[in-house]
């Protein structure tokens, strides 16, 4: 189920009526679990058992973590919890890549080897969710947190609709203690989660899918050649519409939790505005960001082990980080820029710590930043090399037969779009939200909430995936 | 669960200062520690009122462009044709509910009349037929993946059946084959809000709005046909389609409609290769044996098309290699237009497409030919007279259940 979906409107009215019954705070918990079970079930029903599995392998792996003794007995379960998620990621996301790829290796030693049709059919999520799970066995595993009290609570924990299928990656010790006592939310966050929700899906129903999406199909699907023009107006077009569609999911997920009483953290700050990439790493799937450090960078030996051994661990992070969206040598491309950028700012930070930029040179560091990252967008969005040579060529002025891809109004409005969301960035870089809503005056807010929501309505929308749904 | 830090058998040194600025710390200011339970903060502001006057004016002016939409010509009722409601139609042919099925293309869609259909024979056909696809490859997943044993009437647009695929169809299709309880679900919600809200129609979403104020403003782009049209049919519950009547009366909405098309002087046609006749004839050939072998029958229209329109087609491939070739190739029978006088003299009024009034005349018209030139198809008893070409120009409202009133 999508959030931009009819059915998730009745589905979280009913919800919310649930929830709010004088019921025992266990039937509340149960009544959430059932709903949660049945968001992912409205999906494709089969796939809950891989969901299920997830859940009771960390739970008991956890368990056995604290019971046995010994450092290889611990490490035992713990890699059974790492093996079981990364086995069913692997099989899943992975298996026609691996089989393709093997083929390959096949065909250039000589030996022809045709991989089988396995059809596989990527459960929608399961990067969040084992993520997820795993997060809460290699807690315990690091003895950074205890195990939950209760399996009513952990399940919970894996299943919260809100950030089942496409976070924020949210880690036990941020959501499992909000399951121990009651929670309701009174009318302001109830209010306040229902504005979050709107802003959320203005940026997905109407900015992402209504404005954005169209050139970006056109010049990245298309036939046609284009030139530096349509290519930066298209490659600024994604930025524009992946960061709607997946901000647009965190802040709706995090409004639809508020509105059950629950807190989820910031999955995005305003990345546009970042100067730097280890900046826009900070702002940008914060909590994706945040594992892939906590989990991969640092055991790799994170920056305690010398500037080689920093490099390689900065590399090779981003790399799996590229390839955990999908399941293409493009997304592993997109990684190790995104590496190449963090190694080589790293560098000049340590060659020039001693400087401290203006205000200008501030300005224009953040410019390039901006620049860079959309350079590395047309890897994450295109299909296959081809297609992004094609992209990139058009973008520095090399494509020979270039002709006019995208009608002018696109252009306007892509520029107008864009131009909005790195102004608003800028405005928002050293804020929040929160701290910006509290100095508006309250009709200024209702008429803001009520255009917002007039345009989703008029808007329409198609329920449309979440671009982030597949990875 | 509690926070365990001290605990901790690794130790970090990616601790960072916090950044200055910052009022809320997130996991990027935490490294290698259990993440605390998230505290957000609510602005101190009177939400529920907020809330409150912003649901008044967002009722308010959803009143109005529900007004707004309703002056344009949009109708509560209009279900906005899509995969779903194609994947639903599909569905009562597994379950049997129909023994005559229409496929085609958009011409099949809005010039047939299910009503006058039913209204003749007593059978209410099941209506397959998608705007800009092509009829093959439902044709062939007929045949494939179904066990229908009825007859099946197939609607081609000259040349469209020798497209390398479904063309915008192809969704449907997916949807068919696999569609989430989900997706099914929100195709029920929105069908049972189009029967209140007149403005739910994709062709007027706000951005759609939007990108029809170009008018090919940037020299070298011209924007394409499914992109340019405005709306072009009204559908019903079960995918009975009509032209939407402001074609008929809107001249700037019809011109700009034949403008879509593209047949302005100088444009040629792209040629169909032989490679894609040979495919076409080879797979309805094919598809044919094995309805055939089930019990069903196959039978070909050709819906009529204004002479400029004609003209353009037969640039593109005469009807001899076409049409005629391709029921040979299926050994099939079909019905021309050009080759009846009633259905020869139905003109649409945007080059393409029947009127809803001369759709209704145009069905009569192919029903009483297929009865007389198959079994399948029978009048039943006090089955309505025919109708007249002249009728066109009548109401179309009750068209459907009665006999011919023009004078002609």
């Amino acid at each position: 189920m999508v959030f931009n979906s009819l059915t998730f409107v009745v589905f979280f009215t009913c919800v919310l009526a649930l929830h709010s019954l004088p019921l025992p705070w266990t039937v509340r918990k149960i009544n959430l679990l059932v709903a949660s079970y049945l968001f992912y079930a409205a999906w494709n029903p089969p796939f809950v058992i891989l969901l299920w599995i997830s859940t009771v392998v960390d739970w008991w792996a956890a368990k056995k973590l604290v019971s046995v003794q010994g450092a290889n007995a611990r490490r035992a379960w713990m890699l059974l919890s790492v093996v079981a998620n990364l086995g069913m990621l692997a099989y899943f996301k992975y298996g026609e890549f691996l089989m393709e790829n093997f083929a390959a290796l096949m065909a250039g030693l000589g030996v022809a080897w045709q991989p089988p049709q396995l059809d596989i059919v990527l459960p929608v999520g399961i990067s969040f969710y084992t993520f997820a799970t795993m997060s809460y066995t290699l807690d315990v595993y690091l003895r950074r947190a205890a195990p939950a009290r209760n399996f009513l609570d952990y399940a919970l924990f894996v299943t919260f609709f809100p950030h089942l299928v496409a976070g924020p990656i949210l880690r036990p010790t941020e959501l499992v203690p909000q399951f121990e006592s009651p929670r309701r939310a009174d009318a302001n966050q109830l209010c306040f989660g229902l504005a979050l929700m709107t802003i959320g899906l203005f940026q997905k129903v109407v900015l992402a899918d209504g404005f954005l999406a169209g050139p970006v199909e056109k010049v990245y699907d298309g036939a046609k050649i284009p030139g530096v023009l349509d290519a930066w107006v298209a490659t600024l077009a994604f930025g524009g519409q992946i960061f709607c569609d997946f901000a647009g999911y965190s802040t709706t997920a995090i409004g639809a939790a508020m509105c059950l009483g629950f807190a989820m953290p910031d999955n995005f700050r305003f990345p546009y505005a970042a100067i730097g990439f280890s900046d826009f790493w900070r702002r940008w799937h914060i909590t994706l960001s945040a594992w892939l450090r906590d989990y991969l960078y640092i055991p790799l030996g994170g920056n305690r082990h010398g500037p080689a051994r920093t490099y390689f661990a900065l590399l090779a992070t981003m790399l799996l980080g590229g390839l955990w969206h999908g399941a293409s040598w493009t997304f592993v491309v997109w990684g190790g820029l995104h590496g190449s950028y963090l190694a080589g700012e790293r560098f000049l930070r340590a060659r020039y710590a001693h400087l401290r930029p203006s205000a200008a040179q501030a300005f224009a560091l953040g410019v390039l930043t901006f620049l860079l990252v959309h350079v590395a967008w047309v890897f994450f969005r295109a299909h296959t090399f081809g297609g992004a040579w094609r992209v990139l060529a058009g973008m520095f002025a090399a494509n020979a037969g270039a002709v006019p891809v995208l009608p002018a109004i696109e252009i306007v409005t892509t520029v107008i779009i864009v131009t909005g969301i790195v102004a608003a960035h800028a405005f928002m870089r050293a804020r929040t939200l929160e701290s910006v809503l509290a100095t508006v005056p309250a009709p200024v807010l209702s008429g803001a909430w009520a255009l917002l929501a007039f345009a989703i309505v008029i808007e329409q929308g198609s329920g449309n995936a979440f671009i982030y749904f597949q990875f | 669960m509690s926070s365990a830090d001290s605990g901790m058998s690794e130790r970090v040194d990616e601790r960072e200062p916090v950044r200055p600025g910052f009022v809320r710390l997130t996991a990027s200011d935490r490294p290698g520690v259990a993440q605390p339970v998230p505290v957000r903060d609510i602005p101190p502001r009177p939400w529920p009122r907020i809330f409150a006057s912003a649901m008044l004016i967002l009722l308010v002016a959803v009143g109005a462009w529900e007004w707004r939409m309703r002056a344009e010509g949009l109708e509560a009722g209009d279900i906005d044709d899509g995969p779903s409601a194609w994947a639903e139609q599909r569905r009562r042919v597994d379950a049997g509910e129909a023994n005559v099925v229409l496929v085609g293309d958009s011409r099949m869609l809005f010039d047939s009349d299910l009503d006058r259909y039913e209204a003749l024979t007593g059978v209410r056909p099941i209506q397959l037929a998608i705007a800009g696809s092509n009829a093959r490859p439902f044709l062939v997943e007929l045949a494939e993946h179904s066990p229908f044993a009825g007859l099946v009437i197939v609607g081609i647009a000259h040349t469209t059946f020798f497209g390398p695929d479904a063309g915008l169809g192809r969704g449907a299709l997916e949807r068919y084959r696999f569609e989430s309880p989900s997706v099914r679900a929100s195709f029920q919600l929105h069908r049972a809000l189009s029967h209140a809200f007149a403005f739910l129609d994709d062709r007027f979403r706000l951005s759609r709005l939007v990108h029809f104020l170009d008018d090919d403003w940037r020299d070298g782009v011209r924007i394409g046909t499914a992109e340019r049209l405005w709306k072009l049919g009204v559908t019903g519950d079960d995918r009975q389609t009509w032209l939407w009547p402001r074609i008929e009366t809107d001249v700037r909405l019809r011109d700009h409609q034949r403008a879509a098309w593209g047949l302005g002087a100088g444009r040629k046609p792209p040629p169909i290769a032989q490679a894609a006749i040979a495919t076409a004839q080879r797979e309805l050939h094919d598809a044919v044996a094995t309805i055939r072998a089930r019990g069903g029958e196959v039978v070909f229209l050709r819906p009529p098309s204004d002479p400029r329109f004609r003209m353009f087609e037969e640039q593109q491939m005469p009807r001899a290699q076409a049409w005629d070739a391709l029921l040979a190739a299926g050994g099939v029978m079909g019905l021309h237009s050009d080759d009846d006088p009633v259905m020869h003299a139905l003109v649409p009024p945007e080059y393409s497409h029947l009127s809803r009034a001369c759709a209704t005349v145009y069905t009569d018209a192919y029903v009483r030919a297929l009865a007389l030139r198959t079994p399948r198809v029978a009048l039943r008893p006090g089955a309505p007279p025919a109708l007249v070409p002249a009728d066109c120009g009548m109401p179309p409202a009750d068209l459907a259940l009665r006999g011919s009133k023009s004078k002609d």
